[in-house]
This record gives C-alpha cells, sequence and structure tokens, in this order.
C-alpha cells in the first residue's frame, strides 16, 4: 500500500467514511474533519510511518497535504 | 417573590437499568446489579465486585468517531441528559437555550482516560499520548459535552465534591434557576471509574465491601451488622429542573418540586464522616425547605455499606429527625455510584413520589443496635403515602449535600 492508500483507510476507518470520499484533493472541511480530529489521524500516521510530525508542520487542509508530509518526513527522517 | 423549581424530566444510566422506569422497578424488586466483574485484571485486585453498567453500547448513541473521543463517564452524561430531556417533554429547538444550564458532578471524572495514557507511557514505553487524552480526562468534559451535543448556552458547570458531587450539582443548579440567571437546568452526575488504578486505589482505603461466597449480587450490605463495606459502582443520573411557572404553563409533567437544600464541610477528618457535619447539612435542608422532620415521608440514605457511615449516619439522621422516619439505602442494589450517586438517588426519590412506593435496603439480614431506624428491610414497600422525600450525600473530604423535595 502507498501512502495515500494507508492513509485514506486511517481516515475511513476512524470516521467511517467511504474510501471513495477521500480522495487526493479533497480538503478536511469537505470531509467534516476539524482540526482537533487531524491531530488524530497524524497520531496514527506517525505511529504507522515510523515519523514524528513537528508541532510547525501541522497546519494541513488537504488529505494530499498530509501526503505530501508523510513522504518528506518518511524521507528526512529514514537519514 | 423567589422562584419555585420544580422536576419534569428524569434520565439514569445505573447497574440495574438504564432508564428510570427498569431504574426504579429493579430497586422495588430488590434485584441487585452488583456482580463480579469481566475484566483483565480481576486475578490482581481484592474487591471483585462492581455495580457494573451492563448493556450500554456507546454506537447506538454516537458514531464511531464521536464516541471514541469521549470518556465512558462522558457517554454516560450524554446519554442521561439526552433522556431527562425527552422525559420533559423539552424541543431544544425551539428553546432559548441561552436561559438553559448545565451543572454536573464527577468525583474522578475521567478515570479511564488518564489511566490508559499512564499505561502506554509507564508500562507499554510509549513515547506519545493520544490526542484527545486531556479532553476525555479533564474532569469538566462530561458537563461541557453535555452543552455541546445538546447546544446549551447557559451557564456550564462541574462540580467536584467526591460522593456528593451530583447532589451538590442539583442543589446549586436549583438556586441558578431560583435566582433567575436560568429558567431550565439540567443537572445530576456521571462517574464511570471502575478502572485497575481506580479500584487498587480503593482498596488501600480498606472501604471495600468482601464477597458474599453465597451470593455475590448481596455483598453491600448497608445497615446490618454483616456489612462489610462499599461496593463501587458506575452510572449517571440526570435531571431537568425547570421554573415552576414555566413547567406549568407549557403543562409539563412534574415530578415534585424541590424546596430544600443544604450543603456543609465536616471539617474534621478527611474520610471520617462527622454526626455534626452531616445533621448541619439535613438541618440546613430542613430550615430551607421550611418543614420539620415530621413532615419526610422517605430519606434516601447515602448508606454506603462501610461500618463508619452508617452508624454516624444513623445517628445523624436521628438527631435531626427522630426515629420515625422511612430510611433506605438502594446502594445495597447499585453499588456506590460515586460522584453520580446523589442524582441516581435523587432519581430514585421522584420515582418514589411518582409510584407511592418506597424502594427497601436490599441484604439487611442482621441488625446492628447502632443502627435503629426503619430502613424498609428487604422489600420494597407499595402503596404508601411519598409526599416529602430527602435525599443524603455525604463525601470523602467532608462535603454534604442534602436535597429535599416534594409532591407538588
Amino acid at each position: 500500500m502507498d501512502t495515500f492508500e494507508t492513509l485514506r483507510d486511517i481516515i475511513a476507518k476512524k470516521f467511517d467514511k467511504a474510501a471513495s470520499e477521500i480522495t487526493l484533493d479533497a480538503t478536511f472541511e469537505s470531509l467534516e474533519i476539524d482540526s482537533l480530529d487531524t491531530f488524530d489521524i497524524i497520531f496514527e500516521a506517525e505511529e504507522k510511518f515510523d515519523i514524528k510530525v513537528p508541532n510547525d508542520e501541522v497546519d494541513i487542509k488537504t488529505v494530499q497535504d498530509v501526503v505530501n508530509l508523510i513522504d518528506r518526513l518518511r524521507a528526512e527522517q529514514a537519514k | 417573590m423567589q422562584r419555585r423549581v420544580v422536576v419534569t424530566g428524569l434520565g439514569v444510566i445505573s447497574p440495574v437499568g438504564n432508564d428510570a422506569e427498569t431504574f426504579f422497578s429493579s430497586l422495588m424488586a430488590g434485584r441487585s446489579g452488583i456482580r463480579r466483574m469481566q475484566v483483565e485484571f480481576i486475578d490482581k485486585v481484592d474487591a471483585q465486585l462492581a455495580g457494573w453498567v451492563e448493556d450500554f453500547d456507546p454506537l447506538a448513541h454516537f458514531v464511531k468517531n464521536k464516541a471514541a473521543t469521549m470518556d465512558r463517564v462522558t457517554q454516560f452524561a450524554v446519554v442521561a441528559s439526552q433522556q431527562a430531556i425527552r422525559d420533559a417533554g423539552i424541543d431544544l429547538e425551539t428553546e432559548d437555550r441561552e436561559r438553559i444550564g448545565v451543572h454536573l458532578g464527577t468525583g474522578m471524572g475521567g478515570a479511564a482516560s488518564i489511566e490508559e495514557g499512564y499505561v502506554r507511557l509507564y508500562r507499554d514505553q510509549a513515547s506519545r499520548l493520544k490526542p484527545f487524552t486531556v479532553l476525555m480526562a479533564m474532569n469538566n468534559a462530561a458537563g461541557s459535552q453535555v452543552a455541546l451535543e445538546l447546544g446549551i448556552t447557559g451557564p456550564g458547570l462541574t462540580y467536584c465534591t467526591a460522593c456528593a458531587s451530583s447532589a451538590v450539582a442539583i442543589g446549586e443548579a436549583v438556586r441558578q434557576i431560583r435566582h433567575g440567571y436560568t429558567d431550565v437546568m439540567l443537572a445530576g452526575g456521571s462517574e464511570a471509574l471502575l478502572t485497575f488504578g481506580t479500584i487498587k486505589a480503593w482498596e488501600a482505603l480498606r472501604t471495600l465491601a468482601d464477597e458474599d461466597k453465597n451470593d455475590p449480587s448481596a455483598s453491600c450490605k448497608p445497615f446490618s451488622a454483616n456489612r462489610s463495606g462499599l461496593v463501587l459502582g458506575e452510572g449517571a443520573g440526570m435531571v431537568v429542573l425547570e421554573d415552576m411557572d414555566r413547567a406549568v404553563a407549557r403543562g409539563a409533567h412534574i415530578y415534585a418540586e424541590i424546596i430544600g437544600y443544604g450543603s456543609s464541610s465536616d471539617s474534621t477528618h478527611i474520610t471520617q464522616p462527622s454526626v455534626d457535619g452531616q445533621a448541619r447539612a439535613i438541618t440546613r435542608a430542613l430550615t430551607e425547605a421550611g418543614i420539620t422532620p415530621d413532615q419526610l415521608d422517605y430519606i434516601n440514605a447515602h448508606g454506603t455499606g462501610t461500618k463508619l457511615n452508617d452508624v454516624t449516619e444513623s445517628a445523624a439522621i436521628r438527631q435531626v429527625c427522630g426515629t420515625g422516619v422511612p430510611v433506605s439505602s438502594t446502594k445495597s442494589m447499585t453499588g456506590h455510584l460515586m460522584g453520580a450517586s446523589g442524582a441516581v438517588e435523587f432519581v430514585a426519590c421522584m420515582m418514589a413520589i411518582e409510584q407511592q412506593s418506597l424502594p427497601p435496603t436490599a441484604h439487611l439480614a442482621v441488625p446492628d443496635p447502632e443502627c435503629d431506624l426503619d430502613y424498609i428491610p428487604n422489600f420494597g414497600r407499595r402503596d404508601v403515602r411519598v409526599h416529602t422525600v430527602m435525599s443524603n450525600s455525604f463525601a470523602f473530604g467532608g462535603t454534604s449535600g442534602v436535597l429535599i423535595a416534594r409532591k407538588v
């Protein structure tokens, strides 16, 4: 599973959403997921991808933002 | 002329039923909700009994994500509140919700959430906690979520006076309406502390009951000479309080009017109850109610089943009210719901008036010479006159909260 698919499963499971709703360009606002809930998503993503998301990186609007963030941090933190 | 305050809605989640009717019919039948816990840590605790709430499925009330962000104490509080509002026949959509407030009492708040956090950190050596940990564990979470879920925007206060928390929450809510700050209040309490750590902490106080080997459900024996302590329980009780004129105008069903509330501090010992402190709270409630003790038809005792509480409370009741008023401890069947006990027992009092019936003290087999009141032993009384009732709540820390209500 790639980053998006893994993330999509986390979101779908946590918020009881259909996977089809969760597209790359979907905003969390349109998914009715507020900023506090996105912390919860990031929390699980940290676990799943073995990364640490710094506080100044948590300003995210879309699913794509999180995918990009995860991929970047994985590359950076793998070193 | 002060506004009068009446009770128009009841909600309850308890070890003996998750609505007021079921709850009270269990009490009248002497049916105990105390049972051996079904938990993984059962072999590590001496006290394996609890007043455990069964048949409570959070997903029947909340969507999954919502349920996951509410501690059990909050889930109980919100569901009991929704019940109470429904029972009162109030449509919140059409109400001025600024004129409605929430008072919620809880002893230990989100005990399970804080414990889960510690387990992750200290046992599992995790490096971080779930983002909702604070928001689930904080003591005001339950009251705040009630306001949020129901869209109530008046005063929202959490009372934390251990076992008197919800009695105090109700008593202070009466004053909100009486003094004109609000017209309607949701008031009561919730508790869900049956966690490994909390049970061990209570165990250390040496106040928990030994298991009755013949019948574990009979392990809490208030006022009986063979009593050995209290049984921890969980649940929630919420009531809708309302300005009487408003309730009458909308044709609401009125359970009773709250006519007296008394609170006091023992200021003697952090755990040992004081006859004088309890008597002071009872006297204050009677004075505010403007009645004499002989007008009481029923007292729902704090009646925890500990050696000390039951003797002390009996003495306090005897000192102020004499020996003529029937008294019972419904904790014999529910266990001690701690911060929720005052409200849940107040619901029992409302149902006593409603059904003109008095619930018993179950498992009272051996009279104790130091407990010499009429405790309604083992069998409830139906078709009796129940006009005026008093509910006692006495807490660790020495806070007492006493409520008196009368049929309108």
